[in-house]
């Protein structure tokens, strides 16, 4: 990795980090982390006066995430390419276990819909996942930019 | 990122005026960015507070914690892949002088820190608006700068 990068990389993760802890808030102020939650969200809940999503309401919200995620997971991804891992089938498995659990995540919504209420634990556990795989990838790159200092 | 491959970009015939449009839609990007924020939350700290908390005189309700938090997550995203960019394209033209890390950690710890600041107002105490404002328009400076003494070390240095 060229020296000039890392200052701009190191910067890169502290906003990685700031981006997950809003994306945690959301998805806790907004759906919840329960299986009811998620039903709730998804399906409405005429007690606490939520409405229903329909499927084009989940892929108005999931539109610009779908780019979004894209181009984060392979920002984030790719400067492993450039550390001691480039190689290694721990890349490997999590560069496929990232877009994977991004794309259950995004797309988890649409068999809810379909009535499949298995899919809110897939949106849950995706979730968490998601935000497991952005900090040991934040780590990874960390532990990498510190290594050759 | 190809361009961080290319050995000269200042004499590379493509690359430099393709590394110079970048620069310039970032430029009205950062530009474009005093007008939407002077038109929806403020720009300032009294217009700030009226968005956060409200305004009884006014009948202006505060912003619900879920808008608050949506607008918190998209500026992050887009501050961070904008700084990115930025920083990639300003260090391959300033390598690692003085003056070009100075500029890229004061632009890089004001926005984290107007990020900071921002949810601080909301959720803590609303004083730490003037501290948003300021690392708000110091990150904002700073990119500018940066955006502009990379157009300038691309043609004329």
């Amino acid at each position: 990795m060229t020296k000039v990068y890392k200052v701009s990389i190191f910067y890169f993760l502290l906003f990685t980090l700031a981006l997950l802890a809003t994306a945690i808030a959301l998805f806790s102020l907004k759906i919840g982390f329960s299986k009811a939650d998620v039903l709730h969200y998804y399906l409405g809940d005429a007690e606490h006066f939520i409405v229903a999503k329909t499927a084009l309401g989940i892929l108005k919200i999931i539109l610009p995430h779908i780019f979004a995620f894209g181009l984060f997971m392979m920002v984030l991804l790719h400067f492993l390419v450039f550390t001691e891992y480039r190689n290694s089938k721990q890349l490997r498995y999590t560069i496929y276990t990232a877009y994977i659990t991004v794309a259950a995540e995004l797309f988890s919504p649409f068999f809810i819909l379909a009535g499949i209420e298995f899919f809110a634990y897939v949106k849950i556990a995706a979730f968490f996942l998601m935000s497991f795989i952005q900090v040991y990838l934040s780590y990874l790159l960390f532990h990498s930019l510190m290594q050759k200092v | 990122m190809r361009f961080t491959l290319i050995k000269d970009l200042k004499q590379d015939r493509a690359m430099r005026p393709i590394m110079s449009g970048l620069l310039i839609f970032i430029l009205l990007y950062l530009l474009a960015d005093f007008f939407v924020k002077y038109a929806s939350i403020g720009l300032f700290s009294e217009t700030l507070t009226h968005t956060l908390l409200g305004n009884a005189d006014e009948f202006l309700d505060p912003i619900t914690q879920a808008s608050f938090l949506e607008h918190l997550h998209t500026e992050t995203f887009f501050l961070m892949m904008i700084l990115l960019t930025l920083s990639a394209v300003f260090m391959r033209l300033w390598h690692t002088t003085p003056f070009a890390l100075i500029l890229l950690n004061i632009t890089m710890l004001s926005a984290l820190l107007s990020l900071l600041a921002l949810a601080l107002s909301y959720y803590s105490s609303i004083g730490f608006i003037n501290l948003y404002v300021v690392s708000y328009f110091t990150w904002h400076l700073g990119a500018i700068f940066m955006s502009i003494s990379s157009l300038y070390r691309l043609y004329f240095d």
